[in-house]
């Protein structure tokens, strides 16, 4: 008996144990303090920005009680309702992504192409993708795939060199068009094309063909019935093409063949009917609503300097989307080759491994560069080797694509490396190539990775200011730039730029709601990426 | 079925899709001829079983100074299920590999010696190692389908061999999934991932992925040591019967395993060196040497 209590004495606390537990708690608690400061401080960072920006104050209690019962109940309530069944939720995700996808994608067409012209990106668009689609169509219907494969990437970039070569050429041709037309060859053409090829592939052929010859239609007759009322049909092509067919084709299709989860895509519809019943509501009972600085103003007129609420940062906005759009086709075919090249076909031992290995430290190490040594190696090249203009586009595009280059690199790698050696071999033993392997197995693997770290190095680069001063690019612009070799234009500089207002205004108004412009952009993009990563983790 | 294209463009390889594709599935036919590895004897697939299908001669393998096969030679009978059993360490796998090159994936391996499929030493200069896997099928330890369709999962190698234009997908999918006892167990999913099926389910598939575009032989790389005793005798039933049609070349650290299915048995020791080569019989019940013997009874090893 008496082993039996000595082995029970030896369960019992000690006091030694309790001071380990006590010592376990204090860990935990200095952790959690940690991590508390942190999330609090960024808290009261950004509500003072926004505060700042709303002006919480200024709106009547009316005003709250009408959006929360037009707005906040519904949608809380119907986000309730669609959680609890999977099949409406998913539906309900899927709505809100096309809705807000295709909203985002027109505006972002329609105002790129506004300001640099859409005859000249109609002109690229369609000798950039004409030649490609062509080769494509001829390996499909001769079964020569072996060598229309890598053709299409060639002829792809044989026509835009052809385009360029042309353009002096081309351009006054084109330029006979109505500008709706060359909206509707930019953004019409391929939406129907890509409608009639999803709807070939799930039904027949020849839906495809109606699909395609009904979007094509319909576009016409909301650009004619607009020009007969006398307005430029131009955006409203661009909406209903970018917009209004893509939702129409996903609800559709969903209300046909979803039988259970059809009631979610009305997700996104009762957010913007919330939204316009309030602002009616708003307006018809003259209810005293936020004196908010993010106003349309701010969105859609360009800066002005004295008068807060005639500043707009209209410019700012299209030349941050077109600097980093462009950067993004710079720097993203760029840092993925390398990054494939590094994993897949650098020499694992040997010298050519050293070698390998010395450019992937370097590459990881250039990643941690302060992004000011970007801009002065942004203004030695550009600037001053290739004899640019001062700050424009092209430059602006380069030197921040440098600077993300190494993310990209880096990114990609770890995502091509996160797929298991195991697919590889079970490949390379059913007899694929090193290519097939690559095309087949790597790539779906790691597409979603690759993904989600380049928006993300998207996101880091539009919110880059000290490059883009470094390479002398105007802090403050009335106009968005034109094209490639005129003047950029970024939102983080006007930001910049109107800190130093002596308007309390500006300083307290203008500013903050410009940096929740640009907050709001890089949220999306983030939110692009965590959509992107979470939809595909669940496919596999 | 499915709507899966798989690029069969050879941009980098070179283009050994259209060479392949030139010959036809036809079993009756003679898969052996390619294009890629002239072949002495070509009539060998209509020969009986035993005939030499792989042999080794005088082979060496190092990774990097470290020596993983030591002078092996062994000649591999067609048709016939032969094992290769040792301690691990030994070089099993690295022997296996040799025979398809997948050895040529790992960077610091050096081959010396021959090698010879079909009377063709597959180390020579001008011999494309895709092409020597498209007729030499591996099964891994880890069961490890592609995370596509079923259907997917076994179209792969008939559409990366650009061979999918001329037989019937649907109908080789079936009968490669027949033969590796899977179908009737996925016939009504065969769109649903392959990662939802079970570790047993998986290896079959990828037995079934393998026979699908008809190889010679089919290595098999301790196909069943993942997984639970009930899954292990199905696909050892499976092996059984695969050897009728094929060479199966099998490495296992279960003796009992090796005893069961195999025809002949090679033992490995230590240092990458064949031991033992010879009838399974003559392996387990009169061995010739006492390091073997010591092996196979548990003494060592
Ligand atoms: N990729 C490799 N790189 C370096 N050494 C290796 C590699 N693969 C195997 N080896 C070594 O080669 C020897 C034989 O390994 P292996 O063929 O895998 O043995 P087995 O399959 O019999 O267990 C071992 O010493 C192992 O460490
Ligand atoms: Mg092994």
């Amino acid at each position: 008996m008496a082993t039996e209590d000595e082995s029970v004495d030896q369960l019992r606390q000690a006091s030694g144990t309790r001071l380990r537990e006590l010592k376990g708690q204090l860990f935990e608690a200095a952790l959690l303090g940690a991590t508390l400061v942190g999330i609090v401080s960024l808290l009261i960072l950004f509500g003072y920005i926004a505060f700042d920006t709303f002006q919480p104050l200024t709106a009547s209690a009316q005003w709250y009680l009408l959006y929360f019962g037009t707005l906040v109940a519904p949608t809380a309530a119907f986000t309730w309702y669609a959680r609890r069944d999977p099949a409406v939720r998913a539906v309900n995700a899927k709505a809100f992504a096309v809705v807000f996808g295709g909203l985002a994608v027109s505006l972002v067409t329609y105002v790129v192409a506004d300001s640099v012209s859409p005859y000249d990106v109609l002109i690229y668009l369609l000798f950039g993708a004409i030649p490609p689609l062509l080769v494509g169509v001829y390996g499909r219907t001769t079964d020569e795939r072996t060598y229309t494969g890598p053709a299409i990437p060639v002829a792809a970039v044989l026509g835009l060199g052809v385009a360029a070569l042309l353009y002096g050429l081309v351009r006054p041709v084109v330029g006979i068009a109505a500008r709706w037309i060359a909206y509707f060859g930019i953004t019409t053409l391929p939406v129907a094309g890509i409608i009639g090829f999803v709807v070939a592939r799930r039904w027949s052929p020849r839906h495809g063909v109606m699909a395609t010859a009904a979007v094509l239609l319909s576009a016409l007759l909301v650009a004619g019935g607009l020009l007969g009322v006398g307005t430029d049909p131009s955006f409203w092509v661009v909406l209903f093409s970018t917009f209004v067919v893509p939702v129409g084709y996903v609800v559709g299709s969903t209300v046909g063949t979803n039988s259970e989860g059809r009631i979610g895509v009305l997700g996104p519809f009762v957010l913007i009917g919330g939204v316009l019943a309030g602002a009616t509501l708003e307006r018809q009972l003259a209810i005293k609503g936020l004196e908010s600085y993010l106003t349309p103003t701010l969105l859609l007129e360009s800066w002005h300097g004295r008068v807060a609420s005639e500043a707009g940062v209209y410019p700012q906005l299209v030349g941050s989307i077109v600097v980093v759009g462009f950067m993004a086709i710079l720097a993203f075919p760029i840092g993925i080759s390398a990054a494939v090249y590094l994993e897949e076909y650098a020499p694992k031992s040997g010298w050519g491994s050293r070698f390998a290995t010395l450019l992937e430290v370097n590459i990881s190490n250039l990643a941690g560069v302060p992004s000011v040594v970007y801009g002065l190696l942004g203004l030695a090249l550009f600037r001053r080797t290739l004899g640019f203009g001062t700050g424009i586009v092209v430059s602006a595009a380069g030197t921040l694509g440098l600077l993300i280059l190494p993310i990209v690199v880096v990114s990609a790698q770890e995502a091509i490396r996160a797929v298991p050696d195991s697919l590889r071999e079970a490949s390379y033993g059913m007899g694929a190539s090193r290519w097939q392997t690559l095309r087949n197995v790597v790539f779906p693997e790691a597409v979603p990775s690759i993904l989600t770290g380049t928006i993300l190095a998207l996101a880091r680069a539009i919110g880059e200011t000290a490059p883009l001063v470094m390479i002398a690019v105007a802090t403050t612009t009335y106009t968005p730039p034109e094209g490639l070799f005129s003047s950029a234009t970024a939102l983080p500089l006007q930001i910049y730029a109107a800190r130093s207002s002596a308007l309390p205004e500006f300083r307290h108004g203008v500013v903050p709601a410009a940096a929740i412009v640009l907050l709001a952009l890089m949220l999306v993009m983030n939110a692009t990426a965590v959509i992107v990563r979470n939809r595909y983790e669940r496919d596999t | 079925m499915s709507n899966n294209e798989i690029a069969t463009d050879d941009g980098i390889d070179g283009a050994t899709t259209t060479d392949t594709a030139s010959n036809t599935l036809d079993p009756s036919g003679d898969p052996l001829v390619d294009h890629d590895i002239s072949v002495e004897g070509s009539d060998s697939r209509s020969a009986s079983s035993g005939k030499t299908v792989i042999e080794s001669r005088n082979l060496d393998v190092y990774y990097d100074d470290l020596q993983a096969i030591d002078d092996v030679s062994m000649a591999i009978p067609a048709r016939q299920v032969t094992a290769m059993i040792g301690p691990s360490g030994c070089g099993k796998s690295t022997f296996l590999r040799c025979i398809n090159r997948m050895n040529d994936l790992v960077d610091s391996a050096r081959v010396e010696g021959e090698l010879r499929f079909d009377g063709q030493d597959v180390y020579e200069q001008d011999i494309d190692p895709v092409a020597l896997r498209r007729r030499i099928g591996m099964v891994f330890q880890h069961p490890n389908p592609f995370p596509k369709s079923i259907y997917d999962n076994v179209a792969y190698g008939l559409r990366v061999q650009g061979r999918d234009g001329e037989v019937d997908l649907d109908q080789q999918v079936e009968e490669s999934l027949r033969r590796a006892a899977l179908w009737d167990e996925v016939k009504d999913q065969l769109d649903k991932s392959a990662l939802d099926l079970s570790g047993g389910q998986q290896q079959r598939l990828c037995i079934a992925r393998a026979i699908a575009v008809d190889p010679d032989v089919i290595l098999m790389d301790e196909p069943a040591s993942a997984l639970d005793p009930i899954a292990t005798s199905k696909i050892e039933d499976l092996i059984e019967e695969l050897a009728e049609e094929f060479t199966v070349v099998i490495v296992t650290h279960n003796m009992q395993q090796a005893a069961r299915i195999s025809d002949r048995t090679a033992v490995f020791l230590t240092g990458g060196e064949l031991v033992e080569y010879d009838d399974t019989g003559t392996i387990f019940e009169n061995p010739e040497h006492q390091r073997v013997e010591d092996y196979i009874t548990g003494k060592f090893g």
